[in-house]
């Protein structure tokens, strides 16, 4: 993997204003990579992203796409290599969301043939069904379907770089939620670099493998989330990621890199007996019980297994205690508050138990 | 059938079938038909001018005021633009009739003849093409600059933007004016009989000199015909031409 995006030195300051809206920019991004741009407003986040599309053009400095300075390029051809994404999306009212999405692949001169399969198969990425979407107009969709076909529209012309203007900054906290979930999950797919801009720390962290973080138009550090939570640079720094510091920590890490794999099983069918035995094994106050499929059935409580003669199955107590394996950390630590069982139980797609953590296995994670 | 479907119906049918009521009420009462029937050439003639005249300056008010409209928003017109704008607001304020007489006074002060079908033409096309400019300048001002914005990230150039992204989006407002400005010539139009350009007027005109209503209903019906055909006709183009995804919706439609 090669360096994708280099700036470097690149420094904007507006016509007729002595104020360095950018100054002295550098940074590296890998193919693949997601780099977040954030700051207070007015830090210069946006007009450096822009000056990568030369919407504005650079004072000083260059900026180079795969080794290719964007200077010496054709501005238009430039941005059709380009995808770009802004806030308010801009889907194009008079035109169909295929018709919007196969803007790009139509400049780009593509068979017709091409682009439908292209605009089928990116449908199907931001989940929205081909048939029942294509035809339909923007007016028609809801903000967060926009936001999605604007994602899709942008990677379109299937553009190696990709420049989001706080994509879902005009999205309900609910929906935006779901949607950088998702964004996450079409990035594992497509693996394209993308400069994205926000002034929301938490959007950054999540969403970024780097983070840029601007003041006034100077980077102040330029680090992964995870070294810019714990090797804060310096007191700016550590006031915009904020005094939860190590709460935020939690959203990097998903439960399954920190649970163990040996909950306090017990099957449905084991009489109570066997059940009490592996309860002093553990020396927890819950057994997990499993149904004949080997999913999760519920909860056993001590005091209940003391009871004599019967089955678990006769004691088991349905229970909400448990995560999804991708969940972060930070669900994992509410949960714990949630429920009193002392510990959460881990499961996959399917209601299998795949593992246990408690408050130990997190804390044992922000240390290492 | 629901209410919604009789609502749509009577909306559309009732405003029909009152005109034709009233068009064969006021051909009865003032002998309109028989006039009509015994000047049966004549009456073709004078539509046949009416509709020339009524064309030929829809089709220059629409290419002329679409064209100098769209310049008005184009880089380096910024300053001209409200100028532009201002003359076109007064010269609207002024009453046809003024427009008329304007044209007689003044072409033959640029030596042009101040009688006939073009000085006609002239007068009815300064008077008609200011709402087209005007909704014009408007709906490409009225694009949003997001929508703008993306277009240009994504690399369309100008052209493409004004031809695939800003006229498309501005053709509602844009056809808006037009229906006006069609308005406008139609009602017009029968003023130019009075400069000699010819036309239905020239029997309104006559029925009203003479102090025969039978005369000018002949002349005045047709007109109102003439008006509301253009109305529909244009009506169909806007929902041909206009994109379904910017077109006022039916409930839109039916609140009004």
């Amino acid at each position: 993997m090669g360096t994708m995006l280099k700036l470097d030195k690149v420094t904007k300051i507006y016509p007729g204003t002595d104020f360095r809206a950018v100054d002295e920019l550098s940074f590296e991004l890998e193919e693949g990579e997601i780099c977040i741009l954030v700051g207070p407003s007015g830090c210069g986040k946006t007009t450096a992203m822009k000056m990568i599309n030369r919407l504005h053009p650079v004072t000083s400095g260059k900026i180079y796409i795969d080794g290719q300075d964007v200077s010496s390029m054709d501005t238009i051809q430039l941005r059709r290599r380009i995808g770009y994404v802004i806030q308010n999306v801009g889907l194009f009212p008079n035109m169909t969301i295929a018709e919007n999405i196969s803007v790009i692949p139509n400049l780009l001169k593509w068979d017709k043939k091409k682009i439908n399969e292209r605009v089928h198969s990116l449908l199907e990425i931001v989940n929205l069904s081909a048939e029942e979407y294509r035809d339909r107009y923007p007016r028609e969709l809801s903000g967060g379907q926009q936001q999605r076909i604007g994602v899709a529209r942008g990677m379109a012309g299937d553009p190696p770089i990709m420049l989001m203007d706080e994509p879902f900054g005009a999205i309900d906290p609910i929906n935006r939620e779901h949607l950088q979930n998702e964004f996450l999950k079409i990035q594992e797919k497509v693996k394209k670099t993308i400069v994205f801009v926000t002034h929301d720390i938490d959007e950054a962290i999540k969403m970024g493998d780097k983070i840029c973080l601007l003041q006034d138009g100077k980077l102040v550090q330029f680090a992964s989330p995870e070294e810019m939570l714990t090797h804060p640079k310096n007191d700016f720094v550590r006031d915009f990621v904020g005094g939860d510091r190590t709460i935020k920590r939690l959203n990097l890490f998903s439960i399954s890199k920190v649970m163990r794999d040996d909950p306090p099983l017990v099957q449905a069918s084991a009489g109570l007996e066997e059940a009490r035995s592996r309860l002093s094994e553990y020396g927890t106050d819950y057994l997990v019980v499993l149904d004949e499929n080997g999913r999760l059935a519920g909860l056993a409580a001590d005091e209940d297994l003391q009871k004599k003669g019967g089955a678990v199955a006769d004691v088991v107590q349905s229970t909400r205690a448990y995560l999804d394996g991708t969940a972060s950390l930070k669900e994992a630590l509410s949960g714990l508050f949630t429920h009193d069982t002392g510990f959460l139980i881990v499961v996959d797609g399917d209601k299998k138990v795949t593992g246990w953590l408690d408050t130990n296995d997190i804390k044992k994670a922000l240390k290492d | 059938m629901n209410s919604k479907v009789f609502f749509q119906i009577a909306r559309k049918g009732l405003p029909a079938i009152v005109t034709v009521a009233v068009i064969i009420f006021l051909y009865k009462t003032y002998g309109a038909w028989e006039y009509t029937v015994e000047n049966l050439p004549e009456f073709f003639k004078l539509t046949y001018e009416h509709l020339v005249l009524v064309l030929i300056t829809m089709c220059f008010s629409i290419s002329i005021g679409v064209t100098l409209g769209t310049l008005m928003t184009r880089e380096g017109w910024e300053k001209i633009s409200p100028v532009i704008m201002a003359v076109v607001n007064v010269w609207q304020s002024i009453p046809s009739l003024g427009v008329i007489a304007l044209a007689y006074g003044i072409l033959p002060m640029i030596g042009l003849s101040g009688i006939g079908l073009i000085p006609a033409l002239i007068a009815i096309f300064t008077f008609s093409v200011a709402p087209v400019v005007r909704n014009t300048y408007a709906g490409i001002e009225s694009v949003s600059s997001d929508i703008k914005e993306a277009a240009t990230g994504m690399g369309m150039t100008k052209q493409q933007i004004l031809f695939r992204i800003e006229l498309p989006n501005a053709l509602p407002i844009i056809m808006g004016g037009v229906r006006t400005s069609t308005a406008l010539v139609v009602g017009t139009a029968p003023l130019a009989f009075l400069i000699g350009g010819g036309g239905l007027g020239f029997w309104i005109f006559t029925g009203i000199a003479l102090v025969d209503m039978g005369i000018m209903t002949a002349g005045a019906v047709p007109v109102a015909l003439i008006a509301m055909l253009f109305d529909f006709i244009l009506e169909i183009v806007e929902k041909i031409i206009v994109s379904r995804g910017v077109q006022a919706d039916e409930a839109q439609l039916a609140a009004l």
